[in-house]
This record gives structure tokens, C-alpha cells and sequence, in this order.
């Protein structure tokens, strides 16, 4: 029986490869209770066995694109795949395509960074990140189902993660998972009652990705409802980190860039 | 992931929901799960009874707690609307449980938890020497944590479950503020909202003995609120009392 510690209660995690699709570094304004820096973001994974993360930065989501940017890049780590912010503007396309990113996190809401995700306004950046396989996050509150079904219909190559879905998600998820294999959503909030693993049995792996919300929330979480599952071990494996991995892989195989 | 001790959980349902679709709500799934992460008993209410009709959906409870009585705790769910048909409902089910175990849902009920219509059953309460677990949410005007002081210290045989915390941090500030004006009130972790380092704060300010582990089975997942308590940075000693025997103590007669 594994006694009380995250140490014994999640040990086989540490095969798993766990890698984080909802991560954020950087003091906040908004959560400055919680913020961590890239030292306290490091310690948190350890403790829970998360190899990797894809990390945005407050300063990026809260404030400027651009100075965000720069603060990412600041609080690197080998263990990071930094989320560049992403404006709209041409001039910020060119800025974004010298980072050779591998992913973004996009905030577009009215109290963000204020822009229409439609063609008319985001196309460029958007056009460059359908060919450039960028993995593309969004949050749900920041765009809505509604945009959403308009922004995979228009850019169907994206590769898609919403964020932070929640757990009444599923009357309009399934019909997008069924319309768009692009569209992919992190787990940290998918918590309603078996319904990770109802969702593994009925439709497959391969649309979930392990997040956890750092570092707002526990990733105990987002883990104990990935290890007690009653799904298969590569099934498990896949949605700790093996689909997260082929999606980034894939940036390196269509923009013709080395790994 | 397996609690070491078994785990007395003060916090589930029977039934579905009307806003997004339940999965494996029936109890031998629900009893599958229990064993599996080592929970040894649920207390349940019925969701019907939550969302639309007490008198037909209490008698759910009654048929779970026939069939497995070893496994579940029944509250006794009532809506202070219409007036009269709470207290006859805890009359009508006082053998579920001594204590009485009652179930409030201010916010689908729509009805302030401090109205008049909640009076009676208060009053009832505190007569019992009730556990009365009622939902609660970050400032709401019906059960917001903060309308429940007055309410603990006018009923103070009455044992308060505040059922989430109030949900949110913010929520969760309020409910540890109005947990320390009245010695009555206990918190409830059942949420979807598992906050970094919010349990060490709550364990912290209170002491473990007024906090109790909750999963809000078949509506949300047990095993995440399992793994924040089993995870969290607080005394093993701790982790046991709010697992475990707190509600025990609660619901001894």
C-alpha cells in the first residue's frame, strides 16, 4: 500500500514521460499568490514526475506580446517548449517566424490582446502557423465554441489545443473531435466523474494531452485522474506525453527545420 | 493512486445532470471506483432531488442505502420551496441516518440559504444535532461561505458542511473567514477547483479537524481530490483526520 507522499503514491509516473501541455512561468499580477518562477516551476514538475512542459509566460498573456516574449525567453529551460504570445500584426509575424517557435498560446479575449481570430484580422499569423504545424494553444474562455468551429473550419491544418475546457465540454466537443482531427485539449479540467477514461474507451487517446494548470493548480490533480484510469498502458502513455511529442514533431517535419 | 486508510467520503449523489453528460453513475460502477481508490463510504443525495423534485427524489437515496447499506449514507435532500415540504421530508426520511444528514442546494433552488423559508429547517437542524452539508460558491448571493456565521452561531448544535469551499480561492478565503467565526462550520473539498497550496492554507488556519474530504461522486472525478489530499504538504496525521475521521465523528450519534 504506498503510504501519503506524491513520491509513493505516483512512483510508476515516473515512466510515463509526463509531459505538461498547460504550463505558465512568471510572476502574475492577477495570481501573484501562486506565480513561480522558472526555478519553482522545475521544483513542482519534479515533484510530481512532469519531464517537460510547454510553458507561456504571464508577462506574455497579462501584458505585452512582445515583452513577454522576451521574459520567455529569459526563463527558458531545457525542459521547456516555450509558448510564444502571438499577435496579429505582419511586423509580429516576422518576429515570431525568427523564434522558429514550436508552439504559441493565444490570447485573443477583449481584455487580452484584443483581436478577431477570423481571417480578416489574424490570417497572416494564423496561415503561418497552419504551415508551420506550430502547436497552437487557446484557452476555451478565451475564444468560445462558436469562433472555435469557425476558426478549425478556416485553418483545418492548425494543430489545435484547447485549454482549460472543463468538464461540461463534451456536447460540444465530440461533434468538433468528430469534424476536426486537428483539435486536441489538455486534461487539467476534463475531471468529471470517469470521464477521461469514458472518453478513452468510446473515442480513443489520441485528441488528449496531460495538463495540469501550473501553476495555479496542483498537478496532483490532473495526475491522480490519469493513474487511477481504467484505460490501456499505451493509451496512458500516449496522453502523458506521446501525443504531445508527435505533435511538436511534427512542427520539425513540415517546416523542414532540424530537430 | 490508493488512499492508505479507507476513506470517509461526506460528499456524492445519485442520479445524472441535466448540463453536460454522467458517466458511469450507476452504483456498482460508483462501488467499483470506491474500491479501487479505497473509499469506504459515500454519503449521498439525490441529484433529482438538487435539481427539480425532493419528494421523488429522495426515495433514490432510500433504495441505494436498501441495497448497500454498508457502503452508503443517505442526506436527506429538501427545498425550502414550497413552504412546509422541507421539515415533512426530514420527518418522512428521519431513517436514513441519526444524525440527520441534510442535503441544501441554495444555488439550484435558487433561494438565499439565510431566507425565511430555510428557518424551519434550521431550526430542525439544530434540534437533531444535524450534519447539514449545503452547497456553497464564491460569493454567491444564495450561499455565498460569508452568509453562514450568523447562521452557524444562531443553530449551534447544527454541524455546517460548507460543500466546495466555496469553490474558487477567493471562495475558499471566504469559507476559511466564516469557518473561523463559528466553531460550527467545516469545510468540504469536493470541487473541480484545486487550487496550489489552498489545503496547506486551510490546515494552516483551522487545523485539520475542520476540514473534510468530499469527491462530489458521480459528478466529478473522486481520485483528483484523493490525490490533492494524499499530495498535499501537511502532517500524515492531518491527511487521516480529513480523510477519514472527521466525518466520522460528525455522523456518530
Amino acid at each position: 500500500m504506498p503510504g501519503y507522499s506524491a513520491a509513493e503514491q505516483f512512483s510508476e509516473a515516473a515512466a510515463w514521460d509526463l509531459f505538461d501541455a498547460n504550463a505558465r512561468v512568471g510572476s502574475s499580477g492577477v495570481h501573484g499568490h501562486l506565480a513561480l518562477d522558472r526555478a519553482g516551476l522545475l521544483s513542482e514538475m519534479d515533484r510530481f514526475f512532469i519531464r517537460s512542459a510547454v510553458v507561456s509566460h504571464w508577462r506574455g498573456e497579462e501584458y505585452d506580446a512582445e515583452i513577454g516574449n522576451l521574459a520567455l525567453a529569459a526563463d527558458n529551460d531545457p525542459r521547456f517548449t516555450p509558448a510564444w504570445a502571438a499577435l496579429p500584426d505582419r511586423s509580429f509575424v516576422e518576429a515570431l517566424e525568427a523564434r522558429q517557435p514550436r508552439a504559441v498560446r493565444i490570447t485573443p479575449g477583449t481584455t487580452q490582446h484584443n483581436f478577431s481570430l477570423r481571417s480578416w484580422c489574424a490570417g497572416a499569423v494564423l496561415e503561418f502557423l497552419q504551415d508551420h504545424a506550430v502547436v497552437t494553444l487557446i484557452a476555451l474562455a478565451d475564444i468560445g465554441w462558436t469562433e472555435l468551429e469557425t476558426l478549425l473550419q478556416n485553418f483545418p491544418r492548425l494543430p489545435l489545443v484547447l485549454l482549460d475546457i472543463g468538464y461540461r465540454a463534451d456536447r460540444y466537443l465530440f461533434p468538433l473531435l468528430d469534424r476536426f482531427p486537428s483539435l486536441h485539449f489538455d486534461t487539467a479540467t476534463y475531471l468529471a466523474h470517469r470521464q477521461l477514461e469514458h472518453h478513452v474507451q468510446k473515442r480513443g487517446a489520441d485528441a488528449l494531452l496531460f495538463g495540469t494548470r501550473l501553476p495555479l493548480f496542483t498537478p496532483a490533480s490532473a495526475l491522480g485522474v490519469l493513474a487511477s484510469a481504467a484505460i490501456s498502458d499505451p493509451n496512458r502513455l500516449a496522453i502523458a506525453g506521446g501525443n504531445l511529442r508527435r505533435l511538436l514533431a511534427e512542427v520539425v517535419t513540415r517546416s523542414g527545420r532540424q530537430a | 493512486m490508493r488512499s492508505p486508510i479507507p476513506v470517509m467520503d461526506c460528499h456524492g449523489h445519485i442520479g445524472v445532470h441535466p448540463d453536460f453528460p454522467a458517466y458511469k453513475t450507476d452504483c456498482e460502477a460508483m462501488l467499483a471506483v470506491m474500491d479501487a481508490l479505497n473509499i469506504e463510504k459515500l454519503a449521498v443525495t439525490s441529484t433529482l432531488a438538487c435539481y427539480n423534485d425532493c419528494p421523488r427524489g429522495n426515495p433514490e437515496v432510500e433504495e441505494v442505502l436498501r441495497r448497500h447499506p454498508d457502503r452508503f449514507l443517505g442526506y436527506v435532500t429538501v427545498n425550502p420551496n414550497p413552504p412546509g415540504q422541507a421539515v415533512a421530508e426530514l420527518e418522512r426520511w428521519s431513517a436514513f441516518h441519526r444524525p440527520p444528514l441534510i442535503k441544501l442546494h441554495p444555488g439550484l433552488h435558487k433561494y438565499p440559504v439565510h431566507g425565511a423559508n430555510y428557518k424551519p429547517v434550521w431550526e430542525y437542524a439544530d434540534q437533531h444535532e444535524a450534519v447539514v452539508l449545503v452547497h456553497t460558491w464564491d460569493s454567491d448571493p444564495n450561499c455565498g461561505p460569508l452568509l453562514f456565521p450568523c447562521i452557524a452561531k444562531e443553530h449551534p448544535r447544527a454541524r455546517i458542511l460548507l460543500g466546495h469551499a466555496g469553490v474558487t480561492w477567493r471562495g475558499y478565503m471566504q469559507a476559511m473567514e466564516a469557518a473561523e467565526a463559528a466553531p460550527n462550520l467545516y469545510l468540504d473539498l469536493a470541487g473541480s477547483h484545486h487550487h496550489r497550496l489552498i489545503l496547506e492554507k486551510c490546515v494552516d488556519r483551522l487545523g485539520a479537524a475542520r476540514i473534510l474530504f468530499g469527491s462530489d461522486m458521480p459528478f466529478l472525478e473522486a481520485s483528483m481530490t484523493l490525490a490533492q489530499v494524499l499530495t498535499a504538504d501537511i502532517a500524515d496525521a492531518s491527511k487521516e483526520q480529513i480523510l477519514r475521521t472527521n466525518f466520522l465523528e460528525l455522523i456518530r450519534g
